[in-house]
C-alpha cells in the first residue's frame, strides 16, 4: 500500500510508470497461482469455459433457422438418439440444439446484467461510503426500499410493465441486484476510508474523484468480484425464472427456463425435455458459484491487508 | 441467492410429484363427489360472468325454464310447457310446487325478475337476444315478449345465464349474491374456500327427486398433469379437460376411463380487420394458405380435433360446410401478399393468454407464418389482460375459440360477426360489413327454419371468403373419472350435468 501513497507525490508520467503495471500483474499472478490450487474452483472454470465456447460457436455447432426453431411436428417428443442427442421437444425441436443457443441468452443476460448493476450499484456504494452523512443516509435508506421488494418479484414488476423482451429482461435483473453491489461497496469503503494512505492522498490535495476513482476502488475490487461471480449465477437463475412464467425470453428464441417450462406437462411421459435444460442450469449455477468461492479464498489475504 | 431456495423447492416438487401416482384408494361408503377442473369459479351470479368455470358450478345450483338434452334438443325443465302465441310472443306454463334452496316456491314473479335483471346486465344481456317484456299472468304463467321475431328464444333460454333466480334472495344479498347463491337446482351452494374449493350439498327439495351422492366439491387444480394425478390418486372421483398428453394414462389406468366428445366450440385464429396489413383482405387470405390445421391438431392436442372451414360446430343448428377450406399451400400465400403489396413479409404479434394449449398453437402459427416471411412475436397475456387488451382492439392477430352454448348459430356467429358488437361482446375482429350485418340481423328475426339455414349458409360462405378469422378445429372436450361413477355424461356446451350421478360399489 506505500506504493500508492508516494505514487501520488510523483508526477504524472513517473506515476504511469512505477504504479501498477509490475505490481498489479504480480498481484493478479499471485491470485491466479491461489486459485489454481483450488481444485474445485478450477472444475468451475473448466465448465464455465465449456459454456462460453458453446454460446460463441453456437453457429457452428447447430444452426438457428434450419435446426433450432424450426419445427419438425413429425420427430415431436422424440427420446435420446443418435440424430437427436437429448430428444426433440413438443414441437419436434432437436434439444441438444436448444440448449447450446440457449447459452446465448443465458450468458448474456448474466454477465451484463451484472455489469450494469455493478456499475451503478459501486458508484452508488462508493459516493455513499465516501462521503457518508446526511447523502449516505439518503442514498443507502433508498436501497434498503429496494431491498425490502424480493428481488424477484422486483424484477417481474418491472418485465411486466415493460414488455417481455431481452433488454428489459437484462435491465429488470440489474436494477433489482443493484442494492447489494451498493452495499458490499459502501463497506469496503467505509473500511477504507480512514486509511492512512487515503488521508495522505486528501493531505497533498487530491481531488474526490480521484481518491474515490484511483485508490478507494480499485482496492474495494476484490469484494466486488466475488460477489460479481456469484451474480452471475443469480442473474442466471432469475432470467431461467422470468422465462419459465414467461416473462423472460419469447418463443421462439431458446432459453433453459422456457424450455422448462415447455416441458412441463410432458414430464411423465417424455422426462428429457425437462432434464436437459434442468441440468444445464444446474451445472452452469454450480461451476459458477465453485468459481465464486474459489476466487473469495483467494482474494481474501489480499483483503486481511 | 434468495431466488436458488425458490427454485430448488420448485425442482424438488416437480421431481416429487413425478414420483407419486398408482397409489389406491379404499373408500368407504363414499358420500362426497369431487370434481377438479382448471379453474375456480368468478362468481356464482349467472348474470355477472359468461365463462366456463363459473357456469359449470352454476349448473348444478340452477335450472332454467327449459334446457337441452344430450342431443340438443329442447326439452321441459321448469317450464313444463309453452306456446308460440304470434312470432313474438310465447307464453310458458310453470311447473307448480318448486321449491327455492331458501324455501321460497318458485313463482312467474321469479321468473319476470331475472329476465329484467338479465336483459339490464351488460355481461349477459345479448344473451337475452331482443327480449323486450316480461308479463305475469299468474302465478304460474309468464309471457315473453320480444321487440322482434327471435328465431334461437328457446335455446337462449337453455344457457346458464338464463337461470332463474329468487328474486327475495337476491334482493336481500345485494352486492354479495355472487358468493351465496340461492337457485332451484339440484345441488345447493354450501361454502366457498377461494381459489380452491367450492362445497355443494344435495338440495331436499328439488322437483325432481333428492340426489343419491349427497355432496359435491369442485376442486381448482389448475396444472392438467396435477388433474389426471388427483384422479389416480383418489383425490378427484371426476377431472374435467384431461390434458391431450395424458389422455393414454387415464385410458390405460384400471380404475379410471376418459368421456370424449365434440364439443360446441371452435378454436379460431382472428385478424384486427381494422389494423394494418390485417385490413387488407388479401394479407388474411395468404395467412389462411400459410396455416395447416391438421398439423396443429396432430401436434398439440394429439388428435383430439377436426379440421374445420366454418366458424360454428358441425353439431350447431345452421352449420354449413360450404366455405372455403384453406389447404396449406406457400406459394399461394406468398402470391396473395404481393399482391397485396408485401413482398416480403411484415412484423406482426400474435395475442393469446396463458392456456398452455393456446400457446403452443401460437408456437406453431409461428413456425408456419415464418416460411412466408411474416416475423411474428407471441404476447402471451393473462386472461383479464387479454378479454380487455382484444377487447379494445390493441392486438394484431390473437387466438381464442367460442362455444355456441345454445347450440344455434345466432349465438356462435352474430356477437362474433355483427359491427354492432365491435369488441367486448364478442367481434373482436372489429369485422364490419353491411352485408353481413344484414344477414345476422335477417337469421335471427326469421321464425322459418329453413330460412334461417339458407341465410347461415350465406354467412358461413362470406366469412371464409373475408376471413375475419381463420376457423383451426372444432374442439373435443374430455374428462376423466373414475370408474365407479355412474350416469355422468358431457354435455354438448361443456356444462357438464352432475344430477342423477350415484357411486358404484
Amino acid at each position: 500500500m506505500s506504493q500508492q501513497i508516494t505514487a501520488d507525490t510523483l508526477p504524472e508520467a513517473v506515476l504511469e510508470a512505477t504504479r501498477s503495471a509490475p505490481k498489479k500483474r504480480s498481484q493478479w499472478l499471485e491470485v491466479w497461482q491461489h486459485l489454481k490450487r483450488n481444485k474445485m474452483a478450477m472444475f468451475g472454470l473448466v465448465i464455465l469455459s465449456l459454456v462460453v465456447f458453446a454460446a460463441v460457436f453456437a453457429d457452428l455447432i447447430a444452426d438457428y433457422e434450419t435446426v433450432v426453431i424450426a419445427q419438425n411436428l413429425s420427430d415431436r417428443l422424440q427420446g435420446p438418439s443418435a440424430q437427436y442427442w437429448m430428444g426433440t421437444d413438443e414441437f419436434g425441436r432437436d434439444i441438444f440444439a436448444r440448449m447450446i443457443h440457449g447459452t446465448r441468452v443465458s450468458l448474456m443476460v448474466g454477465v451484463l446484467s451484472v455489469a450494469i448493476a455493478i456499475m451503478i450499484g459501486g458508484t452508488l456504494g462508493a459516493v455513499a461510503g465516501y462521503y457518508g452523512g446526511r447523502l449516505d443516509n439518503i442514498i443507502m435508506r433508498v436501497m434498503d426500499i429496494f431491498l425490502a421488494v424480493p428481488s424477484i418479484l422486483l424484477a417481474i414488476a418491472i418485465v411486466s410493465a415493460l414488455g417481455a423482451n431481452l433488454i428489459n429482461l437484462m435491465l429488470a435483473i440489474a436494477v433489482s441486484s443493484i442494492p447489494s453491489y451498493a452495499r458490499v461497496v459502501r463497506a469496503s469503503v467505509l473500511s477504507l476510508r480512514d486509511q492512512e494512505f487515503i488521508e495522505a492522498a486528501r493531505a497533498i490535495g487530491a481531488s474526490d474523484t480521484r481518491i474515490i476513482f484511483r485508490h478507494i476502488v480499485p482496492n474495494a475490487l476484490a469484494p466486488v468480484i466475488v460477489q460479481g461471480a456469484l451474480g452471475v449465477a443469480t442473474a442466471i437463475l432469475s432470467t431461467a425464472g422470468l422465462s419459465f412464467i414467461g416473462l423472460g425470453i419469447q418463443p421462439p428464441e431458446p432459453e433453459w427456463g422456457a424450455m422448462l417450462a415447455g416441458g412441463r406437462q410432458y414430464l411423465r411421459h417424455a422426462w428429457h425435455v425437462t432434464t436437459f435444460p434442468g441440468l444445464a442450469i444446474m451445472i452452469t449455477i454450480l461451476a459458477l458459484n465453485l468459481l465464486g468461492d474459489g476466487l473469495r479464498d483467494a482474494l481474501d489475504p489480499r483483503l486481511k491487508h | 441467492m434468495k431466488y436458488s431456495a425458490k427454485t430448488a423447492i420448485a425442482v424438488a416438487l416437480t421431481a416429487l410429484l413425478a414420483g407419486c401416482g398408482g397409489q389406491e384408494e379404499t373408500a368407504q361408503v363414499q358420500d362426497t363427489l369431487v370434481v377438479a377442473q382448471g379453474s375456480d369459479a368468478k362468481t356464482l351470479d349467472p348474470h355477472a360472468t359468461n365463462d366456463q368455470p363459473s357456469s359449470r358450478v352454476a349448473a348444478q345450483i340452477y335450472s332454467q325454464l327449459v334446457t337441452v338434452d344430450e342431443t340438443m334438443k329442447i326439452v321441459p325443465d321448469l317450464a313444463v310447457s309453452w306456446e308460440s302465441v304470434d312470432a313474438n310472443t310465447t307464453v310458458f306454463k310453470l311447473r307448480e310446487g318448486v321449491k327455492f334452496h331458501n324455501g321460497e316456491e318458485l313463482k312467474a314473479s321469479d321468473v319476470k325478475f331475472t329476465l329484467d335483471r338479465m336483459v339490464d346486465s351488460p355481461t349477459v344481456a345479448h344473451i337475452a337476444g331482443t327480449i323486450e317484456t316480461v308479463d305475469v299472468i299468474d302465478d304460474y304463467t309468464v309471457k315473453i315478449t320480444t321487440s322482434q321475431p327471435f328465431g334461437p328464444l328457446l335455446y337462449h333460454l337453455t344457457h346458464t345465464a338464463s337461470s332463474i333466480l329468487n328474486e327475495k334472495a337476491v334482493t336481500s344479498s345485494g352486492d354479495n349474491y355472487g358468493q351465496q347463491p340461492v337457485g332451484t337446482g339440484p345441488y345447493k351452494f354450501a361454502d366457498w374456500a377461494a381459489g380452491d374449493t367450492i362445497s355443494l350439498t344435495a338440495h331436499n327439495d328439488y322437483y325432481d327427486g333428492v340426489q343419491a351422492v349427497p355432496n359435491v366439491k369442485f376442486r381448482n387444480i389448475v396444472e392438467g398433469t396435477n388433474r389426471t394425478i388427483a384422479l389416480e390418486t383418489g383425490e378427484a372421483d371426476i377431472a374435467y379437460d384431461i390434458e391431450p398428453i395424458d389422455k393414454e394414462t387415464v385410458k390405460n389406468h384400471s380404475n379410471l376411463q376418459l368421456l370424449e366428445g365434440e364439443a360446441l366450440s371452435v378454436a379460431y385464429y382472428g385478424f384486427n380487420t381494422t389494423k394494418p396489413p390485417f385490413d387488407n383482405v388479401k394479407v388474411r387470405q395468404a395467412m389462411g394458405y400459410a396455416i395447416n390445421s391438421q398439423d396443429i391438431i396432430d401436434a398439440v392436442v394429439t388428435g383430439s380435433g377436426t379440421a374445420t372451414n366454418s366458424s360454428i360446430s358441425p353439431r350447431v343448428f345452421g352449420y354449413s360446410p360450404k366455405g372455403i377450406q384453406y389447404q396449406q399451400d406457400y406459394e399461394k400465400a406468398r402470391q396473395l401478399l404481393t399482391e397485396a403489396g408485401y413482398p416480403n413479409g411484415f412484423k406482426t404479434t400474435l395475442w393469446t393468454n396463458d392456456n398452455p394449449v393456446r400457446v403452443q398453437i401460437a408456437q406453431v402459427l409461428q413456425a408456419q407464418v415464418r416460411e412466408i416471411g411474416i416475423d411474428m412475436s407471441i404476447e402471451v397475456v393473462e386472461w383479464g389482460a387479454f378479454l380487455d387488451g382484444t377487447s379494445r382492439g390493441e392486438h394484431d392477430t390473437y387466438i381464442l375459440s367460442w362455444v355456441t352454448v345454445t347450440g344455434d348459430a345466432d349465438y356462435g356467429l352474430f356477437p362474433l360477426f355483427n359491427s354492432a358488437t365491435h369488441g367486448s361482446a364478442g367481434n373482436r375482429s372489429f369485422y364490419t360489413n353491411e352485408k353481413m350485418d344484414e344477414l345476422l340481423e335477417t337469421a335471427r328475426s326469421s321464425v322459418s327454419q329453413e330460412e334461417r339455414l339458407a341465410l347461415y349458409e350465406q354467412v358461413q360462405v362470406q366469412l371464409q371468403e373475408e376471413l375475419p378469422h381463420l376457423p383451426i378445429y372444432v374442439q373435443v372436450q374430455n374428462a376423466g373419472m373414475k370408474k365407479n361413477v355412474k350416469g355422468f355424461q358431457l354435455a354438448p356446451a361443456g356444462h357438464h350435468k352432475l344430477k342423477g350421478i350415484s357411486f358404484e360399489g
